[in-house]
């Protein structure tokens, strides 16, 4: 069974069973990219390479409906390999991302950090400069964009030994972030979104200004969508040390609520300012989560 | 006003602070659970604190009040509600009209048979805890037993009297006044026949209790013997029954005058007739008789028992110093054959030796004479000085009464009058000899040129002459005086002393019962007969029964008669409706509670 051998496909948590980051990303990759009926390199260059008979499963925009008017046969075009965008992959590791909800469920970070790998190893082998950041209060670990061969071992090594932080400053951090990311290129945000939204906001919006394509990851335990725990109870924030006492039956439909409006909202402001927003909950396979990436960075062509 | 069947229960109630309790404290930490978005949960919690401390309030006063629900449930509450099934113990009187009205056969069926069954159905409706007052048709009120009141109607019978339903229904409200039930009824079960109600000077204040009347329907038409008068009272042998018929039956029926159980006249009356029934007996003595008329639905007013004295007539003879008018008068009642020739009664101007009817004589020299003779005789009378003027006669007297007397000797001393001229004594008797003030001439009196002379003379010797008779009428239960002379009543043959106040009550049965002298001789008779008002089966107007019982009656159908009977009393166990409530109660809270926990929606 191909599903068998697609570990994109497997329960994030299993898959993490298998071995460290680069095994996870590489066989998450190679699932992915096994799952594909075509490349998903080729094609969103620019330069002709050959042509080829179509296959059940190819997409009909690369049928050459010309030479199929002289030699009534289908063929379709595939395109060199190339390369010329930068990607930087933006990884929150605060407090709040050192959390899970269940205990066969990996914390927000260790989701991020093994889709970061992939996402690296996605974006090098199509040549693209990955770069690698890394911030809670302060940028603690920063690779930057290269398409070296090495570059992936590098940033694996950066993504690997990132702590997860006490708190989250996130608009000193992102103003920090956003100034060093001066050329422009696709920047990748994975963070589970604690922070204040205008400024986070604004913060993306100054990178769209500068001419960036902007991807966010709004990642998410289930545990968060839905309010649960004992009767009642002191809920203690992880980076603030706040506590609430609340009675999680009476609050559940509310809480729901509020954090659907919250990820609307999130999902709403971000495309309105051309924004990619992706709400990933850490249960949900790799695979699906490369998909909507890839399939964004289709589009930037 | 609420009571409890189990009222140690209600220390139940003290449970109800169990909430408020544990909410001020036995308040503890919660727990602390790690949790990443505090943020979300305090946008939450800050949105919704005023909807949670309202809900939380609510559901503090909801579990308090299901607490204390149950407990009110579980102490049996019992209330007044109209709906209810029981009541609380009652005063409750039963007013039985079982009058002879109440025999009247309608639609095949006695009157007091559905009158019985509704007072059962009553009875069946009254609990132990009740107390209950029977009235019968002779309007005492009687505090019975449920099993009593039951015995009571299963022998119960029409009574021939009359019922006064309206002193009935006060005096048994009277009965009740004392009563500490917290609910008076009276039910009247009656045919409600117009004559029951008293009317005029005879209506007191309207009963203050709750009436309910209940009637079943009645005859429209009934006749009845209303009274009947023998004339002359001693028939010498031959006489008449004057018998008048009443009741709303205008059709003519055959009348009948039957003495022991031979019909001795007959005739044909109608609605308000006088029927003279004309016969004579073949043999002296005292007979019971009685009047009948053809049988109706009401039969017990269709007959009339009543006595006839027959004895030969009189003997009777004149002195001729008693006046030429009385002669000529005696020897006309003797060629009549009202009396017979012989001198069994002297009319006279001297005291005789027999039975004596003396005048003053004419010389009033012979009054000192006379007044010895009178003395020797023991009589307590004497003549006195003569007084003119002009007077007129009243009294016992027969015919005479009204007649003008200008002339008179007083009449001195103590004894019976039997008549009296200007207030003074003119006729007296003492024993066998009675005394005129007044000769029989017309310079003395008009009466010897009066057309009344001659009848006047017969009742002297039929009446007075003769062995006195009395004649008593009674309804049954009445209370009469007898005469002075009677000592026994004859009672089923059975002699019954009569006190010595004369006064007698007349037996429930109807008939004639004989009155007796120290002799054993029968002197009269008390004849007991239904009153003729039980005749007229015309029901009252509603207004004349609300004007009678008070503002608080009600005229009711056997159904509103059941849906009123102790409503004033009704209650219900509120046990059900409280745990019923406990239970919306108690929803309301699992709902309450449970709200929020229920709907997930997935972003």
């Amino acid at each position: 069974m191909a599903s068998a051998s697609r570990i994109d496909l497997l329960d994030p948590y299993e898959v993490a069973q298998l071995g460290g980051l680069e095994i996870v990303a590489e066989g998450v990759v190679e699932g992915f990219l096994a799952g594909l009926h075509r490349s998903p390199f080729r094609g969103f260059s620019v330069e002709f390479a050959e042509h080829r008979p179509y296959e059940a499963g190819d997409e009909l925009r690369y049928v050459d409906w010309r030479m199929l008017a002289r030699s009534d046969k289908l063929f379709v075009k595939q395109y060199e390999e190339e390369t010329n965008l930068r990607s930087m992959i933006v990884l929150d590791a605060s407090a709040s991302m050192d959390w899970s909800g269940a205990e066969r469920r990996l914390s927000k970070l260790d989701y991020a950090k093994r889709l970061t790998a992939a996402l690296a190893l996605v974006f090098l082998r199509q040549r693209d400069a990955t770069g690698f950041i890394g911030f809670d209060e302060e940028v603690r670990s920063r690779v930057p964009a290269r398409a070296r061969r090495q570059q992936w071992w590098t940033l694996l090594r950066a993504v690997h030994n990132l702590p997860a932080g006490h708190g989250t400053a996130a608009a000193d951090a992102l103003r920090r972030v956003t100034g060093m990311l001066r050329r422009r290129g696709l920047v990748v945000f994975i963070s589970d979104m604690l922070f204040d939204r205008d400024l986070a906001l604004l913060a993306m919006q100054y990178l769209r200004h500068r001419g960036h394509q902007v991807l966010v990851f709004h990642v998410m335990d289930p545990a968060e969508l839905f309010l649960e725990g004992p009767p009642e109870a002191r809920f203690e924030d992880l980076e603030t040390g706040d506590l609430i006492s609340v009675r999680p039956r009476d609050l559940r439909v509310a809480y729901n609520e509020t954090v659907r409006r919250a990820i609307d909202a999130w999902r709403t402001q971000c495309r309105r300012s051309g924004i990619a927003y992706h709400h990933v909950l850490t249960d949900a396979p790799f695979g699906y989560v490369l998909r909507r990436a890839t399939a964004r960075r289709a589009r930037l062509g | 006003m609420i009571g409890f069947l189990q009222p140690l229960a209600l220390l139940g109630l003290l449970a109800a602070s169990i909430p408020p309790i544990l909410h001020l404290l036995a308040r503890r930490l919660p727990p602390v659970v790690p949790f990443p978005a505090v943020r979300y949960l305090s946008e939450t919690e800050r949105r919704q604190s005023r909807r949670l401390k309202l809900r939380n309030l609510l559901l503090l006063l909801l579990r308090t009040f299901l607490i204390a629900l149950i407990a009110l449930a579980a102490s049996r509450p019992i209330a007044r509600a109209p709906w209810g099934g029981s009541h609380e113990p009652s005063a409750v009187a039963v007013v039985l009209d079982n009058s002879l009205s109440s025999g009247a056969v309608v639609d095949g069926r006695r009157v007091l048979d559905v009158l019985v069954d509704q007072g059962r159905h009553v009875f069946d409706r009254a609990s132990d805890e009740d107390r209950v007052w029977l009235v019968l048709a002779d309007g005492l009120p009687r505090q019975v037993s449920l099993p009593e009141a039951r015995s009571v109607l299963d022998t119960l019978s029409p009574w021939p009297v009359r019922l006064n339903l309206s002193a009935a229904v006060r005096a048994v409200s009277g009965a009740m006044r004392d009563d500490p039930s917290p609910a008076h009824e009276v039910v009247v079960l009656s045919d409600l026949q117009a004559t029951a109600f008293a009317s005029g000077s005879d209506r007191d204040a309207p009963a203050d209790r709750r009436v309910l009347a209940w009637a079943p329907p009645t005859l429209e038409l009934n006749r009845g013997v209303d009274s009947v008068r023998v004339q002359p009272a001693v028939w010498s042998p031959a006489g008449e029954v004057i018998a008048s018929l009443g009741g709303s039956d205008p059709s003519p029926t055959a009348v009948r005058l039957t003495v022991t159980d031979r019909d001795i006249a007959r005739s044909v009356g109608g609605r308000d007739d006088r029927v003279v029934l004309a016969g004579s007996m073949a043999q002296s003595g005292w007979f019971v008789a009685t009047v009948k008329l053809d049988p109706d639905e009401l039969r017990v007013d269709d007959t009339r028992t009543l006595a006839i004295r027959s004895a030969p007539p009189g003997a009777a003879a004149a002195d001729p110093g008693a006046g030429a008018f009385l002669v000529e008068a005696l020897e006309v009642l003797r060629q009549s054959g009202r009396i017979r020739d012989g001198r069994g009664l002297l009319f006279s101007d001297q005291i005789g030796l027999g039975v004596s009817v003396v005048f003053p004589p004419e010389d009033p020299a012979l009054i000192g004479a006379l007044n010895r003779g009178l003395s020797g005789r023991g009589i307590p009378w004497q003549f006195g000085p003569v007084v003119e003027g002009e007077w007129q006669v009243s009294g016992d007297v027969g015919p005479a009464v009204g007649s003008d007397v200008y002339r008179r000797r007083r009449l001195e001393g103590d004894g019976v009058v039997l008549g009296t001229a200007g207030d003074e004594p003119w006729i007296v008797r003492e024993g066998n000899v009675v005394l005129v003030g007044s000769r029989m001439e017309v310079g003395w009196t008009a009466l010897p040129v009066d057309a009344a002379f001659v009848p006047f003379l017969d009742f002297m010797v039929n009446r007075i002459g003769a062995a006195p008779s009395w004649i008593v009428p009674a309804f049954p239960g009445e209370v009469r005086e007898v005469p002075a002379a009677a000592r026994s009543l004859a009672v089923h043959g059975t002699p019954v002393p009569i006190p010595g106040d004369r006064r007698v009550v007349a037996p429930v049965e109807r008939g004639v019962y004989f009155l007796e002298d120290v002799d054993g001789d029968t002197i009269g008779a008390i004849e007991v007969n239904h009153d003729p008002r039980e005749t007229d089966l015309q029901q009252a107007p509603s207004r004349i029964v609300e004007s009678t019982f008070g503002g608080d009656v009600q005229l009711l159908s056997a159904e509103g008669l059941d849906r009123e009977l102790f409503r004033g009393a009704r209650r219900a166990d509120l046990a059900g409706a409280l745990l019923i409530l406990a239970l919306l109660v108690a929803v309301a809270e699992f709902g309450l509670s449970s709200a929020g926990g229920a709907a997930r929606r997935e972003p």
